[in-house]
């Protein structure tokens, strides 16, 4: 009966776009392995569109190529060269855009959030757990991908819940791929430290029994441990040296006696961060967690950006000053109790204008492909669109340091395409045709399996 | 008071108007308006109206007149009868009085312009737990009719306002799902900052929250106690009616004997919990079910039909498209969310096309929030059934008003724009099937309560500090 693309038939090339697409996508089927290769088979050509390509404005009628996996060719669909044996796809009437990216999920770590066998979000056991890898749990499996980019998103940073103060480190995804280890992109590319004083599970007052109790508590246990983390270095540092003293003294004879230290994963999780080689994604949401975590961090001197900050809107200069990339919100955030209704709604905007970097996250697992929607409602509050827009892409694509690769419809970069029936913002949008590396991703999922077999009946 | 009468008002709406301008209290001139018309068209809401205006002279019971309001230019999404672009609503005594390209209204009342804004009614939640300081469950005992949400609401709970601002104007405000039969709702309009029983929706039917599924054998289950299985969840509830229709039947026979004359008839004793149940029974009481499977859902109707009462709505209802021609025979509706899902092992099977597939066969279909947070932009949700399904703008929005509405069973009053309704409207700043248009203003009973252009909370009748 009615399928979600009801609407597009009412135009013709609507339907010769869709037509197109049923005979090319026929022969793969659904689940988060969409074809054994990774390489493109052949050139596509997305022809008659209005082109976003976020980085060099719009391109009205314009023509992309993939080829290889990659944008080969973007313009106006006059100047576009078609390669020699493309498929070319007309897309008149379609708004074409990057793939999106989702700066927060927990995809792969849960299928369903009640039943705890099938949850791994967050090693509770301690507060100080970095030599957790997300990737390691990452079920590349999961209905829930499908799910998600079925509606444009094509990567995400996968992060522990926010439990504990260091839960672990986060993975950059690309939501396609043969495998597991297709689809991680980047392992370990980045490690929340949660400061928001929702990791105090021991809070009890005088009936706390378990250190740390209090946010003094967790300050203390992180602060000793990026200190161990110092300590551990410098042990590691001494015996490297003596041993390659002892190498130089070889036609002495001589050794060196010295032993390896004994290796700790924890505090050896730490040595990148702490060198400032990866990113911490410092998370707060008040005034006095965001300047307590920030202190720590620099303590360290820790390269970070911030997480959050929903409660923050008394400090947004002291936040624009520390010039570092905000992931905000999410803007669904309730307002405190004496905070405008919009105090959350409006923090994109109140950012931008003080020039923060901002990008966006679901935070969620089943809820990514409602990714756009946050970023289209924060314009109703005054953040520009193309603003929004970047933020779900190229912003995101900088922020996790793959703007060379993804983001934005760039010659070279990697062919994370979409094609929907308007504008990327808007929650009625439907996104008729995903390209994840120049292949095209089947547009199903469990979802619409059981309602075409529903709507049989 | 039906859509007949509703039709008839309409017709009256187009009469030319008989300015009577004696004075400047937008009270008396339109007592006297409506006097004349009553004479003319025979009608019978309006008479009652007149000697209720009379009563009351025209106030409320905080004492503030109503005004006479106009909102002019905008685009009225009326629900029930389409757009009308540049449109006007004619606002007198809290009622709508007249829908159309022009109105005819008295020079006195106040005029909004909403020169290119969209118009819709106030959007109605039919599943929200706010304002209830997380006394949403008497989870003590799986059967508990007799808990009355109205004892916990709790009227100054911001969340309120927050819902207002994001265009809501009537809550059905639910017990939560631990108990097979839950607690009696209360229906509530958003006017945040106005006195406890003013925002009560004034003769609200009554409504009760019975659950199914995974919540309550959850709950007593995990206690070692019954239920903690499906057949559990059911015979618990069967178990309750059954008492229901033996205290029922005790207290037929003692008001028969009353009747008869017999003065030596003694009163059963009376039980709340069997009391609510046994109103349930006699149709008194409108049943709201949450519930997740088709199966379940098929099991609750023959219930239903066994102790003959009706199902108002399932609420959730995430498998509704897998039964709906059932739902839709036996008239019940669902309130359900837009495209949550995975949550739970019951929400595994939710689709987004649960709610254009439902509605296609027939069955009323409401979008509600159940959250705090996702009341406060409803109308997103109901766009999400444009994407989902193809429903039409008018499909979409109904099910965030007029079937939301019905659901609470105040359809007659609300959810629509219709002459002779309550004046619960919402100005957008943009369009509201959209991921961009937000309220600007906000009118209930032709009191604006929410002003976005307002400093401070942007709230009409809420002081700091009070």
């Amino acid at each position: 009966m009615m399928r979600p693309s009801a609407i597009s038939y009412q135009l013709s090339s609507r339907c010769r776009f869709l037509a197109l697409l049923g005979m090319t996508t026929l022969f793969v089927t659904g689940s988060a392995v969409a074809q054994d290769k990774p390489v493109q088979d052949k050139a596509i050509v997305l022809r008659g569109g209005k082109l976003l390509t976020v980085t060099h404005g719009v391109i009205e009628n314009g023509a992309i190529v993939m080829q290889d996996g990659k944008i080969a060719a973007i313009g106006p669909a006059s100047s576009v060269n078609v390669p020699s044996g493309a498929q070319v796809i007309d897309v008149t009437g379609m708004t074409i855009y990057p793939g999106l990216i989702d700066s927060e999920t927990q995809l792969g770590l849960t299928e369903i959030s009640g039943e705890e066998m099938t949850n791994d979000l967050v090693e509770m056991s301690d507060e100080i757990m970095p030599h957790m890898h997300t990737a390691e749990a990452f079920h590349a499996e999961s209905a829930l991908i499908p799910v998600a980019r079925m509606n444009g998103v094509t990567n995400a940073v996968v992060a522990p819940e926010s439990g504990d103060t260091l839960p672990g480190q986060d993975s950059f995804i690309q939501l396609a791929g043969a495998n597991a280890t297709e689809m991680l992109l980047i392992r370990d590319n980045a490690m929340p430290l949660n400061f928001t004083g929702d990791q105090r599970r021991n809070k009890g007052g005088f009936g706390a029994r378990k250190f740390p109790s209090t946010r003094m508590g967790l300050a203390a246990q992180l602060r000793q441990a990026f200190l161990d983390a110092q300590d551990y270095k410098m042990k590691w540092t001494d015996y490297e040296r003596k041993k390659a003293d002892a190498a130089q003294n070889k036609d002495k004879d001589k050794k060196s006696g010295a032993l390896p230290p004994k290796r700790d994963l924890k505090l050896e999780a730490l040595l990148p961060y702490l060198d400032g080689k990866k990113t911490i994604v410092l998370a707060a949401e008040g005034p006095s967690d965001l300047q307590t975590a920030v202190s720590l961090a620099n303590e360290f001197k820790l390269k970070f950006v911030l997480n959050h900050i929903s409660h923050s809107q008394p400090v947004l200069d002291y936040v624009a000053s520390l010039k570092v990339p905000v992931i905000v919100g999410p803007i669904y955030e309730a307002p405190k109790e004496d905070e405008r209704y919009d105090a959350v709604y409006s923090l994109p905007a109140q950012l931008y204008k003080r020039g923060v970097k901002i990008v966006f996250a679901s935070y969620s697992a089943h809820n990514v492909r409602n990714l756009p929607d946050q970023a289209g409602f924060a314009t109703a509050f005054g953040l520009p669109y193309e603003e929004a827009l970047k933020a779900i892409t190229i912003n995101a694509a900088e922020v996790w340091g793959v703007a060379d690769q993804l983001g934005s419809l760039d010659v070279g970069k990697t062919a994370n395409v979409v094609v929907a029936n308007g504008d990327p913002l808007d929650v009625k949008t439907d996104v008729k045709q995903v390209f994840i590396a120049g292949r095209e991703v089947p547009m199903t999922n469990r979802q619409v399996r059981l309602r075409d077999e529903y709507s049989k009946k | 008071m039906g859509r007949d009468l509703c039709f008839e008002l309409t017709l009256f709406a187009a009469f030319p108007t008989i300015p009577v301008l004696s004075t400047t209290s937008s009270g008396v001139t339109l007592m006297r308006l409506i006097s004349l018309r009553t004479l003319v068209l025979h009608c019978v809401w309006l008479t009652t109206t007149l000697a209720l205006a009379s009563a009351a002279a025209f106030g409320q019971s905080d004492g503030a007149a109503h005004h006479d309001v106009v909102i002019k230019n905008a685009i009225v999404m009326t629900v029930t009868h389409g757009n009308v672009t540049n449109g006007s609503v004619y606002i007198r005594d809290g009622k709508i009085a007249a829908v159309g390209e022009t109105v005819n209204a008295p020079a006195s009342a106040t005029v909004i312009d909403a020169a290119g804004k969209y118009l819709t009614p106030g959007i109605v939640d039919s599943h929200s737990h706010i304002a209830l300081d997380d006394d949403v469950n008497e989870a003590t005992s799986p059967i508990t009719p007799h808990m009355m949400m109205k004892d916990a609401f709790d009227y100054q709970d911001k969340a309120i306002y927050r819902a207002l601002a994001g265009g809501v104007t009537t809550s059905l405000l639910l017990h939560g799902s631990a108990n097979m039969i839950g607690g009696q709702a209360v229906v509530i309009k958003h006017k945040y900052g106005a006195p406890r029983d003013e925002m009560l929706f004034p003769n609200a039917p009554r409504s009760i929250k019975f659950a199914s599924g995974e919540n309550p054998k959850r709950v007593y289950g995990s206690r070692d106690q019954l239920p903690s299985t499906r057949m559990g969840n059911f015979a618990v509830q069967r178990q309750a009616l059954v008492e229901a229709q033996d205290y029922m039947r005790e207290w037929d026979s003692y008001n028969e004997k009353v009747k008869r004359g017999d003065k030596d008839a003694s009163p059963p004793k009376r039980d709340l919990k069997l009391e609510a149940l046994a109103d349930v029974l006699r149709g008194k009481i409108m049943v709201q079910i949450h519930i997740y499977r088709s199966d379940e859902m098929l099991t609750e109707i023959a219930m239903a039909k066994e102790f003959g009462y009706k199902i108002r709505a399932f609420h959730h209802a995430l498998e509704a498209y897998k039964v709906a021609d059932q739902l839709a025979e036996n008239n019940i509706a669902i309130a359900t969310f837009a495209d949550w899902w995975g949550y739970k092992q019951e929400a595994w099977d939710a689709i987004p096309w649960n709610a254009t597939m439902s509605m296609r066969k027939g069955v009323r279909v409401a979008i509600k929030s159940d959250s705090e947070d996702y009341t406060r932009r409803l109308n997103q949700e109901a766009a999400k059934a444009i994407r989902y399904g193809g429903a039409t703008e008018d499909e979409a929005l109904k099910m965030i008003t007029l079937n939301p509405a019905w659901i609470v069973g105040v359809d007659d009053r609300v959810g629509s724009i219709d002459v002779g309704k309550d004046a619960d409207l919402v100005i957008w700043d943009g369009y509201p099937l959209s991921s961009y248009g937000v309220p600007e203003k906000v009118l209930i009973d032709g009191d604006v309560y929410f002003d976005r252009s307002q400093p401070g909370l942007g709230t009409t009748h809420y002081k700091e500090g009070e």
